[in-house]
């Protein structure tokens, strides 16, 4: 089920001239590998990245903070201890680690052999502050690549909630490939909420790692609202009995920005649930994919799995590209997917009409509701509100744009 | 000069004529009732006040204080002070429905020249709405209309109408799904609002909503023409005997 690997690819080339070096064999997923089918690369390829050099001496202000949060700040990959919080509160621990060159994705190859070095963060106990944490990307004057690496390991019976930022400095143009493990203990709970509003230059290939044991629970939620090409894959392996993973998502794109998610919810034993609630509007000449893998394995016998996608087209412009695999070896589960993508409802603008409510504040009204169902799934009340609010922001955009 | 002019009124669906000609005049401070059997344009007349797409008007004039209605956009109307209480109100999922009546409010008093509504303030309204009308208050936490029973949604377009207070209220089957007690609850909250400088027009099957909102000019509609106006007897007439007469004249 790995991507196979284009040996010529010329992203691979001229990024391992460049390096002088190729320990990952040089390559990207071309068109051919199924799973990158609606995500090609080319616009990437033809782009000559170097290694990311540009200074940055303060958080951005386009990056949304939320009071009391323990902030981990990397720039370019690396950790920046000046720009953090030295005291996260208890139950957890920030340190520098070692990037294993796993085997995986030419991406996590890639990512393990440049990766400055991980953020890595040890759950012993359960940490009350949210972990947020800043991901920047700086190119400087020429297009440049960083590889951002977080490695979170989740003590049994621990709970942490984290929030990363995925942000760029305007008007570069940079590619971040930033990979996430996480592995959650037995009964452990593990929060992730991830926003990706990069600029609008920016390519954003990102890969999460989870493994959840018995009794843990896994919260993620991927918000995708900037970029020009953006892929989010998540791969979730549940391998201890009674493990619970909810993971969903919202999108909001306008321009010429393609998000991808890509989900492989691996269900590896009996007793486990997963669900996914991905949502997204579109707008201008947009691109949204969402692919979402369900793995049942022979004797995963009573996994509840489910998992929704829905759009909402915002213009005639855009695409949309959902595709739901099942792949099911046990006999005793349930599982459920469903998709559906339409416009905005006549009879609902009508009624908001109807009220007063002149046609953009009625779309907008529309669009947030509609956007609801996924990010009320949110469990922390000021990420929820945090990534409303953000939505909220895109919205007032498009209108002035409009 | 009447507070809502209907003069002339002639609409099309899909090319085909359901209004054909129909002129009402409400005062300040009337109630009017239009009964008719079903299919024959209530609902018709009703969406193409409030200025619903789809409906053509071939002929004839809508005037609010004499403004043009028809040349409004449906916001616009609305913020004019036309008030359509609908007949199958939408379901409008993750639009919880504290955040649409704010917005609505603040639409209202944005035309008006005042201030967004405070926080505060609108909760302590919304509160004091919702006591009068006997629904709990929780419910504007909810999803607009989602879940909500046929009495409840019903309930929702009243509160939605005490709380915009509009200048002509249009009542589209208020009473259908409602049993007795609900009736009442919104009947008072209908009479709650009567006003001498606002009208209603209240359309209704059953006399028995009349009998709680009392009117002063009642009017058959029949094959989209007002085949008959009388006095509020005239719904007992009709409770009586049906429409049969008005429908064997109109052919
Ligand atoms: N949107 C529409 N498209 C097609 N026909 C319609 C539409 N709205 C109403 N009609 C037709 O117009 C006629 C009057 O309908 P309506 O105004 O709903 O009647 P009432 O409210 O009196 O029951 C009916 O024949 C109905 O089928
Ligand atoms: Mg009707």
């Amino acid at each position: 089920m790995k991507p196979s690997l284009i040996t010529d690819h010329p992203f691979g080339e001229a990024y391992a001239k460049r390096l002088g070096v190729s320990p990952w064999g040089g390559n990207l997923p071309g068109p051919k590998v199924e799973e990158w089918r609606f995500t090609p690369l080319r616009s990437l390829a033809k782009i000559a990245f170097a290694p990311a050099t540009a200074k940055v001496d303060a958080i951005p202000n386009n990056v949304p903070l939320i009071a009391g949060a323990a902030r981990l700040v990397l720039v370019n990959g690396t950790y920046r201890k000046d720009l953090s919080t030295v005291d996260l509160g208890k139950g957890v621990e920030v340190y520098q680690g070692k990037v294993s060159a796993k085997q995986g994705s030419s991406l996590v190859a890639l990512n393990a052999a440049y990766a400055p070095q991980s953020l890595a963060l040890h759950v012993t106990g359960v940490a009350k502050k949210v972990i947020h944490i800043i991901s920047i990307s700086a190119a400087g004057s020429e297009p440049a690549v960083a590889h951002p690496r977080i490695n979170v390991t989740a003590e049994n019976g621990s709970s942490v909630t984290l929030l990363e930022s995925h942000v760029g400095l305007p008007g570069q143009t940079y590619f971040s490939n930033p990979v996430a493990s996480i592995a959650v203990g037995e009964g452990a709970t593990v929060r992730r909420y991830v926003s990706v509003d990069e600029d609008s230059e920016a390519f954003h290939l990102a890969t999460s790692l989870v493994n959840v044991a018995a009794g843990g629970i896994f919260e993620g939620f991927h918000l995708g609202l900037g970029g020009a090409l953006v892929r989010q894959e998540i791969r979730v392996a549940l391998t201890g009995e009674n493990a619970k993973v909810h993971l969903n998502g919202a999108y909001a794109l306008g321009g010429a920005s393609h998000h991808d998610f890509t989900t492989v919810m691996d269900h590896q034993v009996p007793n486990c649930a997963s669900s996914q609630v991905f949502k997204g509007v579109v707008d201008g000449e947009s691109h949204g994919v969402y692919q979402g893998r369900i793995h049942v394995a022979r004797d995963a016998q009573k996994t509840d799995a489910r998992q929704v996608h829905k759009a909402l087209f915002l213009s005639r412009g855009p695409q949309i590209d959902c595709k739901p695999e099942l792949e099911i070896y046990a006999d005793d589960v349930q599982c459920a997917h469903g998709a559906a993508t339409g416009e905005i409802d006549a009879n609902h603008l009508f009624y908001l009409a109807a009220r007063g409510i002149d046609p953009e504040t009625a779309r907008s009204l529309l669009v947030e509701g509609f956007l609801a169902d996924a990010v009320n799934e949110i469990n922390t009340e000021t990420v929820r509100d945090l990534f409303g609010s953000a939505i909220s922001a895109w919205l007032k955009k498009r209108e002035v744009r409009a | 000069m009447a507070l809502l002019e209907i003069k002339n009124l002639h609409a099309s669906v899909a090319g085909k004529e359901i209004l054909k000609g129909i002129t009402l005049n409400l005062e300040p401070g009337e109630v009017h009732a239009i009964m008719g059997p079903n299919g024959t344009g209530k609902s018709t007349l009703s969406n193409v006040i409030a200025g619903r797409d789809g409906y053509e008007v071939t002929k004839g004039q809508v005037l609010l204080d004499g403004e043009d209605v028809l040349a409004m956009a449906a916001d616009e109307r609305a913020r004019a002070g036309i008030f359509l209480a609908f007949q199958y109100p939408v379901e409008i999922p993750g639009v919880t429905t504290s955040a649409f009546l704010k917005t609505a409010l603040n639409a209202k008093r944005r035309a008006e020249g005042k201030k967004e509504i405070d926080a505060m303030d609108f909760l302590k309204l919304v509160k004091a709405k919702t006591a009068v009308l006997g629904m709990p208050y929780d419910m504007i936490k909810r999803a607009l209309n989602v879940g909500f029973s046929g009495g409840e949604k019903k309930r929702a377009e009243v509160l939605q109408m005490t709380m915009l207070e509009p200048r002509v209220a249009i009542l589209d089957e208020t009473d259908s799904g409602l049993d007795i007690d609900a009736l009442k609850v919104v009947s008072d909250g209908v009479n709650s609002l009567r006003s001498p400088d606002r009208a209603f027009l209240v359309i209704t099957h059953y006399q028995r909503l009349l009998d709680y909102i009392v009117p002063d000019h009642v009017h058959v509609l029949a094959n989209g023409r007002v085949m008959a106006t009388g006095g509020k007897e005239l719904a007992l007439e009709l409770e009586a005997e049906g429409y049969a007469k008005y429908l064997e004249t109109a052919a």
